[in-house]
């Protein structure tokens, strides 16, 4: 029933539009994250803890990495949670935020069925493997929704000096979040770039495979941004600051190496900050 | 079945149940012929609807059955016709579909029907704009635009005032006339039946009582009840005498109050003695012809077009009417005495055969 | 992210009518004879059915779309048609959802009929089919409300056609799933104007069904 569970959470989430301005409560802190650390249940353990130590309760926005940092840019945002490098760095080179800090990370994988005709177990790299599906024109399911993991889709694409709008007959683009977007994949036997997360929250329901190999390309940093304090009220720019510390502290870094642990065997991501070495 | 015979019923029984509880009807033998207007009457809930609904086949029986050698269409109109969305002549041409008949026919037809009931000049209003009285003519105007063999009507007059009544039931005379169909009527209004019917048939509690030519029904009821729905409203209990006037038989109801009438009852017979209102004649003076004894006025009842008369008669209260204005009904006043008289051959008797049927 | 041409917008407006209107006939030519044969005739069990029907006139589309989804699905009992994010498990999704309405409302609109109604006409000797044509030209306002409100649920519906469809760019994405995703990504000025469209769409619709309605009035 946990598949039972997840697809209808998904199917809420959809149905719901996402307000992007939304007016927040005097005491709470507007947190607009990507959906795939929403729907990891991440932020459900860990939030708790941040409003029993700071007294503060966050209001949680999930949409795509695109849209968060597009709110983020219109100070619709106290702090973002997103895994789209360039896009956060452009935000910060801009002025719009003032500290982008990487604290955990995962990886992202190429899935497909089991008999992988378009041969992507056998790639060199990630970009190899979206040539060969190309090539093979096999099917493949795009994200379509300016997310992080699109952005990431778009990436190899260039890489593999490919249209980065697909452009060959077996290209879907969903426009859906990852979870439907997985679960569309699984439907119509085709690849899909997936977050290891999201992937293995679906894995058994959609029988399809990670084909890949870990490559730096494949790596997905998820990064705290603040908000150009100028922007906001001060008492929220604190509270951001506050969130971010929050997020490096040692022991939620731990606990962030120990989730997923429970329900899938292995943790779903790997903090940044335990052994003091911020990256990216 | 004779060859004129257009629907008959025999051994009839059908038995309704709805939430409100059970209904039975019966009827041992039933025939509508070919040009005859057949009016049923009975009280209210005597199963005359019922009837009528059977004949049109909209009923089944439990038992028993109808028969129909009519060769053209068998159509009723119902006692509260809804009209169709549309026109007036919309609502008349509904009756040609599915029919084979060419486009002048129809219109040719329609139009016919709509000036038949006076309606002609509605023909493109919408059906839903008209008054009750030109609703029930549009329902008849359609029924007779499908040229039935048979047309059954359940209480066709209802709901109209006493103008509407007479006016309508004069255009539906001549229809009938005209066309010649069949038709089997429902009604409670006598003067309706009297005016539209060749035969009648009396149901009572849902059983048929009574059929025969209208004359014979309305004078000679064979039981109490028949008689106060036929309108043989004055009866009065007396006993076959020992005297004879000649070919009749006297009739006592008291040593000054007596009848004289033909009858084949044997003396020493408890009878009712039945006359109709217009049957009785009222006079002061002599020289009166089948004198019956004197009464006192009581009532008198002027609705200027006719005077209803209200007698004292052997301790009884016998009814009259007379013309208004004219003659007797000028002078006379309550407390007066009268002379009552009925020719023998409009006395009719009904033999009191149990204590249920006392008055 | 660019705005989307022309071309897109009219691409998602017209698969929107191209799931939609069949959609709506299929409902409607379903539903429009059941719920004449359930109006006008009184049989053991029309209750507990009418209320079932009523129940389904309430359900919420979002879980029609489960349910269809799960009938669909790859090891669903319909799995093997693979169906599943294709148009045709959007249409099949919006005609649950509008079957109901279809049915309530037109049996509503017979049952409003004169209870002798079907007799009257029926000794008019009028054949069946005439009387059935009679019936539908009676309660044509009736099944005029049942066409809008049929069109209206299924044409402004997101959650089923998300869950069954999938929003597939060129293949399942229709306007309301759009609007949706452009919402969701910020594109609010694109979801707006899709926004638009399906408002505008109704109206024309709506606007075109009553038209047609009071023409056929005498």
């Amino acid at each position: 029933m946990t598949h039972l569970r997840i697809f209808c959470s998904l199917v809420a989430a959809s149905a719901v539009f996402a307000c992007s301005d939304r007016v927040a409560e005097e005491e709470d802190l507007l947190l607009v994250t990507t959906t795939s650390v929403r729907d990891s249940g991440l932020l459900a353990e860990l939030l708790p803890i941040f409003q029993e130590r700071t007294g503060v309760r966050a209001q949680v926005v999930a949409v795509g990495s695109g849209a968060a940092l597009r709110m983020g840019r219109d100070g619709n945002a106290d702090v973002l949670l997103t895994h789209a490098p360039e896009g956060e760095k452009a935000l910060v080179a801009s002025g719009a935020a003032v500290s982008r800090v990487p604290f955990m990370e995962n990886h992202f994988v190429i899935a497909g069925p089991p008999e992988d005709p378009a041969g992507v177990r056998e790639a060199s790299s990630p970009a190899d493997a979206m040539r060969r599906i190309a090539d093979s024109s096999a099917r493949f399911v795009s994200r379509g929704d300016d997310s992080g993991t699109h952005r990431r889709e778009v990436a190899l694409l260039k890489e593999a000096d490919l249209d980065p709008s697909g452009g060959w007959p077996g290209f879907l683009s969903s426009g859906a979040g990852m979870g439907q977007s997985l679960q569309i994949a699984g439907e119509k036997r085709t690849y899909i770039l997936s977050d290891i997360g999201t992937f293995l929250a679906f894995q058994k329901r959609i029988e399809l495979e990670v084909l890949s190999q870990p490559a730096p390309s494949l790596r997905n940093v998820y990064s705290v941004i603040r908000i150009d304090p100028a922007k906001l009220e001060p008492v929220r720019a604190e509270r951001a600051e506050q969130f971010q510390a929050f997020l490096l502290d040692p022991e939620i870094q731990r606990q962030i190496a120990e989730f997923g642990r429970e329900r899938f065997g292995r943790p779903l991501f790997r903090p940044l900050h335990l052994e003091s070495r911020p990256q990216s | 079945m004779s060859e004129a015979t257009l629907l008959s019923v025999s051994d009839l029984c059908v038995e309704l149940h709805s939430r409100r509880g059970s209904f039975r009807l019966t009827a041992d033998e039933l025939e509508l012929n070919a040009r005859e207007a057949l009016v049923i009457l009975g009280p209210n809930g005597s199963g005359k609807s019922t009837l009528v609904r059977t004949l049109a086949g909209l009923e089944r029986p439990t038992a028993g059955r109808v028969e129909s050698a009519a060769t053209g269409p068998v159509t009723m109109v119902f006692q509260s016709p809804a009209p169709l969305a549309g026109s007036v002549a919309h609502n008349v041409r509904v009756a040609f579909l599915g029919k084979k008949l060419s486009g002048s026919e129809r219109r040719a037809r329609v139009t016919e029907a709509l000036e038949r009931f006076k309606i002609d000049h509605l023909a493109e209003h919408r059906a839903a704009t008209l008054s009750g009285g030109e609703l029930r003519r549009l329902a008849l105007s359609r029924a007779f635009a499908l040229r039935p063999a048979v047309l059954l009507l359940d209480e066709p007059f209802a709901g109209l005032d006493a103008d509407g009544q007479a006016a309508l039931s004069l255009d539906l005379r001549r229809a009938i006339s005209d066309t010649g169909v069949a038709v089997a009527m429902v009604t409670h209004d006598l003067r309706r039946a009297m005016l539209l019917s060749d035969r009648i048939a009396v149901l009572i509690d849902g059983k048929l009582v009574q059929v025969g030519r209208r004359d014979d029904v309305l004078e000679r009821p064979s039981t109490l009840e028949i008689a106060r729905v036929v309108g043989m409203t004055n009866l009065v209990q007396g006993v076959v005498g020992e005297d004879r006037r000649g070919d009749l038989a006297v009739v006592e109801v008291d040593e000054r109050h007596r009848v004289a009438t033909p009858t084949a009852f044997t003396a020493g017979t408890r009878v009712w003695i039945g006359i109709r209102p217009e049957h009785l004649k009222l006079d002061i003076g002599r020289g009166e012809v089948d004198p019956i004894g004197k009464g006192i006025v009581r009532e008198i009842v002027n609705d200027g077009v006719s005077v209803s008369v209200g007698v004292d008669w052997a301790g009884s209260e016998l009814r009259t009417h007379l013309m208004a204005g004219r003659g007797l009904a000028r002078t006379l006043e309550l407390g007066a005495q009268v002379s009552l008289s009925a020719n023998p051959e409009h006395v009719h008797l009904i033999p009191i055969r149990s204590t249920s049927q006392m008055a | 992210m660019n705005p989307p041409s022309i071309g897109l917008l009219v691409e998602i407006t017209a698969r929107t009518l191209a799931v939609c209107l069949p959609a709506l006939a299929i409902s409607l030519a379903i539903g429009l004879p059941i719920g004449i044969a359930i109006g006008g005739r009184r049989f053991a069990g029309r209750v507990p059915l009418v209320s079932l029907i009523n129940t389904g006139m309430g359900a919420p589309p979002v879980v029609v779309g489960l349910v269809v989804f799960f009938a669909l699905e790859r090891n669903g009992p319909f799995g093997s048609w693979s169906l599943l994010y294709s148009p045709v498990a959007m249409v099949l999704a919006q005609v649950v959802i509008a079957l109901p309405l279809v049915v309530g409302i037109t049996l509503a609109a017979v049952g409003s009929l004169d209870e002798d109604w079907e007799l009257q006409v029926r000794t008019l000797g009028v054949p069946k089919r005439w009387r059935l044509w009679l019936l539908v030209r009676e309660i044509r306002l009736g099944l005029l409300a049942a066409v809008i409100t049929a069109l209206g649920g299924i044409l402004s519906e997101v959650g089923a056609v998300m869950a069954v469809g999938g929003n597939l760019e060129g293949e399942t994405r229709v306007l309301t799933t759009a609007i949706l995703m452009y919402t969701q990504m910020g594109e609010l000025e694109i979801a707006l104007g899709l926004a638009v469209i399906l408002v505008g769409l109704m109206l024309v619709l709506a606007g075109l069904l009553t038209a047609v309605q009071q023409s056929g009035r005498a």
